[in-house]
């Protein structure tokens, strides 16, 4: 069950583990024709103008985009982070409710597998392939940023595991919003909402003091960027946190599953 | 008295306010073909799906070898053929894909049963399911309900979709089956076949079973029908009290429940010019459970 569950979600995870990686390659390719001209420090200046609190949205206060690993650190990770989370939103919305979408699950309750054991099965797949998605961009852009220069090895370690922790708790959340109800159509606008409501809570936290308190209910707090390019250090609390809820809304699908009407 | 192997206990399952199935209970003997009839809407799938624990029941319970069934238990899954009446299957995999796919399933070697049903059922196992027939389709699913040789088989509407060729085949398949002990659920509403197959049957509606008998008996003691020419006809409705199908002059046609010693004699007591005493059909009980 575990192999046709990989084989299954194969050819989704090769198409956004391409679209990620397409779009870094442009950026790669782009980068050091534009460092190397004199429009870069046009665009510095440009940016002095913009807010603080602009600024701090996107990380723009605390790195600069004159060089790669600078735009990897601002806008970079923003594309990580939106698209690692939609792709675990789908995937946790669709992966355990396409067999009662398909009608398939008639035949795999007929089967000699328990429910919990269906469950686990696309669970570990499902972080197999969150995990195989930040690995495999980590890998690329770390072959990409060391051909355009030097960077800080650690520093970009610690921020390619990030995404991680916020992905997996989308999936998690859109895994166990998928036990209450038979039809993947229902989840799949949920789990994007989710995903972007929750980073434009996060945007709209960084921005001043008054909106500070949305970053509490915003799941890309848990993916540390800020406080790694800070600190060179990522915030136990927050892998503590992402672990937490992650094994909360698992536990909660478990139990929502084994309880549901499959049909 | 054999094995009970299948035991439903006052089953009912409700769905929010509107009843699916009311206070269902029977018992299947081990080797016996049990037909479970009834029309669209009167609780067949409701039966099976909760047997099948695909849905909750609301009350009741159901013991498989006087163990209880409860979705997790993989032994007792072990032990049944399932086929349901809309087979949905994996489109992106081929048959022998498919069919490799449930053998892992299982701890016994399965395979030998495998190739024995393809070849028997004539399934080309090079084929994608998405590009299967809806006959086909169905042979799929009598292998995958078959192949690792199950001791129950809970069969929904099995036949609907094969052509008749198939369906004599099908039933030589059901009939060595159940040769070798095989209990099996037979659920239908072609009422041909369940006097063709079945040993006993059970009849279904609106949710509650009215009527569990052997085939045989429902078919010699149920129902009657009689078409008889006589001047005081108008008498004979009276005394009897008969439920008239049709009166034309002097001849009338009734059916009734009567044993046909009883109604001979009554009959006797008429001067009477015509007589034409016919059994029912399966078909036409049907019809008059439901009417």
């Amino acid at each position: 069950m575990f192999r046709r569950e990989m084989k299954v979600n194969f050819k989704s995870f090769l198409i956004w583990t391409a679209i990620l990686v397409g779009l870094f390659l442009v950026v790669f390719l782009v980068y050091p024709s534009i460092i190397n001209s004199a429009n870069i420090q046009m665009m510095d200046e440009m940016m002095q103008m913009f807010p603080e609190e602009m600024l701090k949205a996107f990380n723009m206060d605390i790195s600069s985009i004159d060089s790669a690993f600078g735009w990897l650190k601002t806008e970079g990770f923003v594309f990580v982070l939106l698209i690692t989370g939609i792709y675990s939103g789908l995937l946790g919305s669709n992966i355990l409710l396409k067999e009662e979408n398909d009608k398939t699950i008639e035949y795999l309750n007929s089967v000699p597998v328990t429910r919990k054991s269906i469950v686990l099965n696309k669970i570990i797949c499902g972080i197999l392939y969150i995990v195989f998605m930040v690995a495999i961009l980590s890998i690329f852009n770390f072959i990409g940023l060391t051909l355009s220069g030097n960077f800080d090895k650690k520093m970009y370690i610690l921020l390619s595991i990030t995404p991680i922790f916020s992905s997996l708790v989308i999936f998690a959340i859109c895994l166990f919003l998928s036990t209450f109800t038979h039809k993947t159509k229902k989840t799949l606008g949920i789990s994007l909402g989710i995903v972007f409501a929750s980073y434009f809570l996060k945007i709209i936290s960084e921005m001043g003091e008054s909106t500070e308190f949305l970053k509490y209910i915003s799941i890309f707090t848990l993916a540390d960027i800020r406080n790694v390019i800070i600190n060179v250090a990522i915030n136990p609390l927050m892998v503590i946190l992402s672990i937490g809820i992650s094994i909360i809304f698992m536990l909660g699908t478990l139990f929502r599953y084994e309880k549901k009407e499959l049909v | 008295m054999k094995n009970c192997v299948i035991e439903i206990q006052n089953l009912t399952k409700y769905y929010g306010n509107v009843r699916g199935v009311e206070n269902i209970s029977l018992r299947l003997e081990e080797g016996e073909i049990f037909g479970f009839i009834g029309p669209n809407g009167a609780g067949k799938s409701t039966t099976i799906r909760s047997i099948m624990n695909l849905i909750n029941k609301t009350s009741g319970k159901v013991f498989i070898e006087n163990k209880e069934f409860n979705k997790n238990d993989v032994e007792i899954k072990e032990k049944i053929g399932y086929l349901p009446s809309e087979i949905c299957l994996y489109d992106d995999l081929t048959v022998k894909e498919m069919l490799d796919y449930h053998e892992k399933f299982y701890k016994k070697n399965i395979h030998k049963k495998r190739e024995e049903l393809v070849s028997v059922l004539q399934l080309d196992e090079k084929k994608k399911i998405e590009d299967l027939s809806l006959g086909n389709l169905k042979k799929l699913g009598i292998i995958l309900a078959f192949m690792h040789e199950p001791k129950i088989l809970i069969l929904d509407e099995p036949t609907s979709g094969l052509d008749p060729i198939m369906q004599n085949v099908f039933y030589e398949l059901l009939k060595k089956e159940k040769q070798k002990g095989t209990t099996i659920f037979y659920s239908t509403h072609i009422l041909s076949e369940v006097s063709k197959i079945c040993d006993r049957v059970g009849i279904i509606k609106e949710g509650s079973l009215i009527k569990i008998e052997k085939v045989d008996d429902l078919l010699k003691n149920s129902l009657t029908f009689v078409t008889l020419t006589a001047k005081d006809n108008k008498d004979i409705i009276k005394d009897m009290n008969v439920d008239i199908i049709s009166e034309e002059e002097n001849t009338i046609k009734f059916k009734t429940n009567m044993l046909h010693d009883e109604l001979i004699k009554k009959i006797s007591a008429y001067k009477i010019d015509r007589i034409l005493i016919e059994e029912a059909t399966l078909e036409d009980l049907f019809l008059h459970y439901y009417q």
